[in-house]
């Protein structure tokens, strides 16, 4: 068989089983339950929940565990903690498997929870600081696309000014692996003229390479949280 | 000479753990005008009394300082001690160490040095001090309760039991508050219209209360043992001695459909009406706004119908002056509403449940009249939409309680009673139903409560889901209530035909203007202040006022009740004097400098000044002066601060004592 | 914004998906604006506010780009229009983040290498619309009443959340987009799912999202017997719009539901002539409808 109908094969095979059919509805993943946690002083990590309260401006003490968060929460399902789990996981210390975990990934930024709190916590906000403690660790995480999608994007205002959605998209499905995702939508969107498949760079995007640059070296001197 | 002793205690190792009292009483001894100086280990104790006892016939003393805790633990104490010596009390005061110095500071020298120099301060204000007598006021023999629900009533029955004359004012047309809307009451689920109208026909029966209904308190004067009080009688256009309370004026009334506020606006009533079967007093009131004769000049039916000629139209309000020597306060409650608040409005609504638009999202007082045989449904749990049958019952606990984004912090207390009780009352009319509480905690501390909750859950298969609602929405006939379960972690969905919302209690409206006449304390929620959270939950700051129920704070009926005889308890110790001893740290007038400017009237907080005429011997009138009425005062001395004559002084704080004070450091 | 005799004119913020994948949304909003002769005038060089991405993951990075942004749109006279529901958001919470914060603010002046400029008024079309416009002169504006057309108006997320931020109207009971659309003589329905989330950026990297939530979105609208969609989000109308046969494939339902940018309806109603507004941009056609109700 020729070498490049042997490697699209092999390409359709992978997908298929390492990428299996979405279903509908989405379902959840497992339900986590540690058997045992183990609490000390040190163990509480109060310097946790300082350090969020300082990157969120809330305080997860002031948590109830009432679950309104979580009750209203449209990605709840899809996560295997549910916002208030998340926050009742930090209040007993336990910040290295949530930010190891998916849920955090998988927050839709929809504010319905903050809006709803009864007792002013804002769990969005909380959800933004556990990304952005995972992102400048670059640590372990069960998730992997959804970062991948967040750094494209990133990478693209740094490359271009603003958003090229055509090299998102196909960069996104090179790197995920998803070769075939939305493949049909490509030429329907370009069509209509939707899809851009250059994108100019902005005139001043040496101002805004120096704004990525400055906000790296704050970080690198600990000028900024 | 002054000849003033100086006790310096340690009071155990409070004070003498910071402070070197011996090196105080050392230091006091030296000072001019002190006789005597020691030190001991407790002076509040019966030998640290006897103590000071035997020092001021030893010494000869005409003064006394102990420098210990704060006046407001022990200032009575000494006071009393000095007066068995022999000593006027008014002559002892404290120099506060402790409070003010060895429980706020570390440092020992520098602490020893400020403990010092507060007793040399108060050593100078005592030689300055003036022999006071204390203020006698009469008493008159009558009390006044406003608010003729449970705690009102027991209150009333109560004093008037004590052989007092009590008059009861209640607002709406008949006694009964918001017990007598209650089906049952837990935790025996007893029927609370069975428990309560004995109770009420008491009160109307008594020789020795006077009741007002369908009236208020317009306005009130005076001081402790000396209220004025101006009550509102509204017109009913109904002669209460006339009546029979037959009912065939309601019963013709061509007007049917005036939404019942007692029913919660489930039931209707007509234009002249009682409220509920069994009212206290069975009079009706004609509800002149709604009314066809009074929008129109037509109709006149009930006057017609009327046996004993009792309707009068032209009946006005009347306003009555009753002398009273104590009030209670015992106005009650009201449910806080779901509805869209204005923008400014420290209380949020509650639009994810639908800022009450879903007509079948209830509150626990409509269902109460719902489940109530005398209500609007004869006690048949219906949807108020279509008066189907609900299968499905949803409970949502903590409904602007525990929610500081809605502007309530507090817990409203009785509300996870009352729903298990619903979930009950439900159960029991509707057998194949399935009743579920969303809640945060089951807070049921009583005697029998937690058993109650308990039987709920484990006999009476009631679904107790720990965790909030975020939203209600309207899906058809059914409401989709979205939940979650915080103790799975899962999301939980529900299809309800009814949904019960478990609203924060709060105070009623109209509660601050209300204090505002009385001259009461109340809080940012309006919930009236009691004058120590512990040691004084049924008196307020304000001398001759006490609180009964609800008004001080969310409570259930046994407290109420516990309450209420409290408070009638504390007003029968005042009616039982025959004079009321006050301290005299009170204003007084020099009337010789005074210029009647009433600057210490405008700034008066007890109201307090009066203008008091001088006249010569022919009685004419020669000058205008201030006077301070010495039983209303309070002791604050803003008049004193505020006088541009320094013509009106506080007893005990006058500008000579201060600045001998200031002074002598 | 500023007035010459009694016209308006602002300064256009449009963002990135309106130069794309949203094309239609600033081809409409130019148009409609146009129509009413409300002056806009882009902010020159304005650059991605970050969206969604920049803030889940580097605060900083986010308020630094749309205080840069709001530098730049101080060249502009006028209030700052903004079209995109996201970008309107960045605005406003950088606005608000900043505004008390003296050390936030600093340390987002160093990133810019500048002073942050919060007083620019940034506001959302339908504001101007429905404010400083007004639906008197709306309504008057309206050749062509969208009579017989019964829109279910989606607000998404960002427009009215979190209270405070965007204040645009109540967070739980917004009737903002239903007033505006009702001068032009629509009819709406009161349906369930206005205010839930269509699941925004995770069509990119977990479609099966969209499917869930754009699902609910579309089932809602159709039980309240919507013909309709109208939206102020580009990426809400992305869902909607590209994913909705694959949602009727998921669910075996039909829905067939066009989703329309309120510019699009408005313009419509004012006189735009149709190629003007960016119809043929959808998906899911609106053609069929508009002619049914005699709108093309």
């Amino acid at each position: 068989m020729p070498r490049r109908r042997l490697a699209r094969l092999l390409l359709m095979v992978r997908f298929c089983f390492i990428h299996p059919p979405r279903h509908y509805p989405a379902q959840r993943d497992h339900i986590v339950n540690p058997a045992k946690i183990v609490l000390s002083r040190q163990a509480l990590n109060p310097a946790l929940i300082a350090r969020l309260k300082q990157l969120a401006g809330t305080s997860i003490r002031n948590c109830m565990q009432c679950g309104k968060c979580s009750a209203g929460c449209p990605m709840a399902g899809f996560m295997e903690h549910p916002p208030s789990r998340t926050l009742r996981l930090l209040q007993l210390g336990q910040n290295i498997q949530v930010l190891a975990g998916r849920s955090i990934w998988h927050c839709a930024s929809c504010e319905t929870c903050t809006t709803r709190c009864p007792n002013g916590v804002d769990p969005a906000a909380i959800m933004d600081a556990l990304r952005k403690l995972w992102w400048d660790e670059q640590g372990r995480s069960e998730e992997k696309e959804v970062q991948l999608a967040s750094r494209l994007f990133l990478d693209n205002i740094r490359r271009y000014g603003r958003q090229h959605e055509m090299r998102l998209g196909a960069l996104f499905n090179l790197q995920s692996g998803k070769l075939f995702k939305d493949l049909a939508l490509g030429p329907k969107l370009m069509a209509r003229g939707k899809l851009k498949l250059t994108q100019e760079k902005n005139r001043n995007l040496a101002e805004i390479e120096q704004i990525f640059a400055r906000i790296e070296q704050m970080r690198q001197k600990g000028k900024t949280p | 000479m002054a000849r003033i002793g100086v006790f310096v205690c340690h009071c155990g190792e409070n004070i003498s753990r910071t402070v070197d009292v011996e090196q105080v009483a050392a230091a006091a001894a030296k000072l001019p005008g002190v006789a005597f100086a020691t030190d001991y280990k407790y002076m509040c104790s019966d030998p640290g009394q006897s103590l000071l006892k035997k020092a001021v016939a030893e010494h000869d003393l005409d003064g006394i300082v102990v420098a210990a805790c704060s006046p407001r633990m022990h200032e009575k104490t000494f006071r009393n001690a000095a007066k068995v010596a022999g000593l006027n009390p008014y002559l002892c005061e404290m120099a506060n160490i402790r409070e003010h110095c060895s429980w706020v500071h570390e440092d020992r020298a520098e602490a020893t040095a400020k403990a010092r120099d507060i007793v040399q301060m108060m050593v100078a204000r005592v030689k300055k001090a003036n022999k006071l007598a204390d203020i006698t006021v009469p008493v008159t023999k009558r009390a006044l309760v406003i608010g003729g629900g449970i705690a009102g009533i027991q209150s009333a029955l109560d004093i008037a039991d004590a052989g007092h004359q009590v008059v009861l004012v209640e607002r709406e047309p008949s006694l009964g508050g918001h017990m007598a809307m209650l089906s049952e009451t837990f935790p025996t689920l007893d029927c609370s219209q069975c428990i309560m109208t004995p109770k009420m026909v008491d009160v109307a029966n008594h020789p020795n209360i006077t009741l007002y209904t369908y009236a208020e308190v317009e306005n009130v004067e005076g001081y402790i043992g000396n209220f004025q009080v101006t009550v509102r009688k509204k017109a009913r256009s109904v002669d209460e001695d006339k009546c029979t309370g037959c009912g065939v004026c309601s019963a013709k009334c061509p007007q049917k459909k005036i939404p019942n506020a007692f029913d919660r606006d489930l039931g209707m009533r007509s234009a002249i009406y009682t409220p509920f079967p069994q009212a206290v007093p069975n009079t009706p009131v004609l509800d002149r706004e709604n009314c066809t004769w009074f929008k129109s000049g037509k109709c006149g039916v009930c006057k017609k119908v009327c046996g004993p000629g009792a309707v009068d139209y032209e009946q006005q309000d009347e306003l009555i002056v009753e002398p009273i020597g104590a009030i209670v306060v015992a106005t009650g409650f009201k449910l806080y509403d779901i509805g869209r608040k204005p923008e400014d409005s420290s209380y949020k609504g509650y639009g994810e449940y639908g800022y009450g638009t879903i007509p079948d999202v209830i509150d626990g007082l409509t269902f109460e009249r719902l489940a109530s045989a005398s209500g609007p449904t004869g006690g048949a749990i219906r949807r108020p939409s279509d008066g189907k049958e609900p299968k499905e019952v949803v409970f949502i606990q903590c409904v602007g309680s525990r929610a500081r984004e809605k502007g309530i912090s507090y817990c409203s207390k009785i509300c996870c009673m009352y729903t298990a009780k619903h979930t009950m009352l439900y159960k029991h009319k509707v057998h194949d139903g399935q009743a579920y509480v969303f809640f945060m905690d089951a807070r049921t501390p009583g005697k029998n409560y937690d058993e109650f909750w308990r039987r709920a859950v484990e006999e009476e298969e009631a679904a107790y889901i720990r965790g909030m609602v975020s939203r209600l929405y309207r899906k058809g006939e059914k409401i989709v209530v979205v939940g979650s379960d915080v103790l799975t972690g899962s999301q939980v969905e529900i299809e309800a035909d009814l949904v019960v919302l478990a609203t924060a209690v709060q105070a009623r409206d109209g509660a601050d203007s209300l204090a505002q006449k009385l001259g009461i304390s109340y809080d940012k929620y309006n919930f009236y202040s009691e004058a120590h959270a512990k040691l004084k939950p049924v008196e307020c700051a304000t001398a001759g006022i006490y609180l009964a129920g609800a008004c001080q704070g969310p409570k259930d009926i046994p407290e109420t009740v516990a309450q209420a005889s409290a408070a009638a308890a504390k007003v029968m110790t005042l009616l039982s004097k025959q004079q009321l001893e006050r301290e005299p740290l009170v204003a007084r007038v020099r009337e010789s400098n005074c210029t009647a400017c009433f600057a210490c009237k405008k700034v008066c907080p007890y109201g307090a000044v009066e203008a008091k005429e001088i006249r010569d011997r022919q009685g004419k009138v020669v000058r205008v002066v201030a006077h301070v009425n010495p039983g209303v005062c309070g002791g604050c001395g803003t008049c004193q601060a505020t006088c541009p004559s320094k013509t009106v002084e506080l007893d005990g704080y006058t500008d000579e004592q201060i600045i001998a004070m200031i002074e002598s450091l | 914004m500023s007035r010459t005799a009694t016209a308006l004119n602002y300064g256009y913020y449009p963002g990135c998906s309106l130069h794309a994948s949203a094309r239609e949304y600033d081809q409409s909003t130019r148009g409609l604006f146009g129509a009413l002769g409300i002056g806009l005038s882009e902010v020159p060089d304005w650059l991605c506010c970050g969206a969604t991405p920049a803030h889940n993951v580097d605060r900083l990075l986010s308020l630094a780009l749309s205080a840069k942004n709001l530098t730049l749109a101080e060249k502009v006279e006028g209030d700052l229009a903004v079209a995109c529901a996201a970008c309107f958001s960045r605005l406003k919470t950088t606005q608000h983040e900043l505004k008390d914060d003296a050390e936030k603010r600093s340390q987002v002046g160093r990133a810019i290498d500048g002073p942050v400029p919060l007083a620019k008024k940034v506001k959302h079309l339908l504001e101007i619309l429905d404010s400083d416009f007004g639906l008197e002169r709306l309504q008057q504006a309206v050749k062509r009443p969208l009579s017989g057309l019964k829109v279910a108006c989606y607000y998404g997320c960002l427009l009215t959340r979190p209270p405070g931020v965007p204040q645009l109207d109540d967070a739980e009971a917004p009737t903002i987009m239903e007033r505006v659309i009702e001068a032009a003589g629509a009819q709406t329905v009161a349906w369930s799912h206005r205010l839930e989330c269509c699941g925004a950026g995770f069509t990119l990297s977990r479609p099966e999202v969209i499917l869930k939530l754009t699902g609910d979105i579309l089932a809602a609208a159709k039980e309240a017997g919507a013909d309709c969609l109208m939206v102020a989000c580009p990426l809400c109308q992305g869902n909607l719009d590209l994913r909705q046969q694959e949602v009727e494939k998921a669910s075996g339902t039909r829905y067939g539901l066009p989703a329309l940018y309120l510019t699009q309806l408005l313009g419509l109603a004012v006189g735009v002539p149709a190629s003007q507004l960016g119809l043929d941009g959808l998906l899911v056609s609106p053609q069929g409808l508009l002619r049914e109700k005699g709108l093309l």
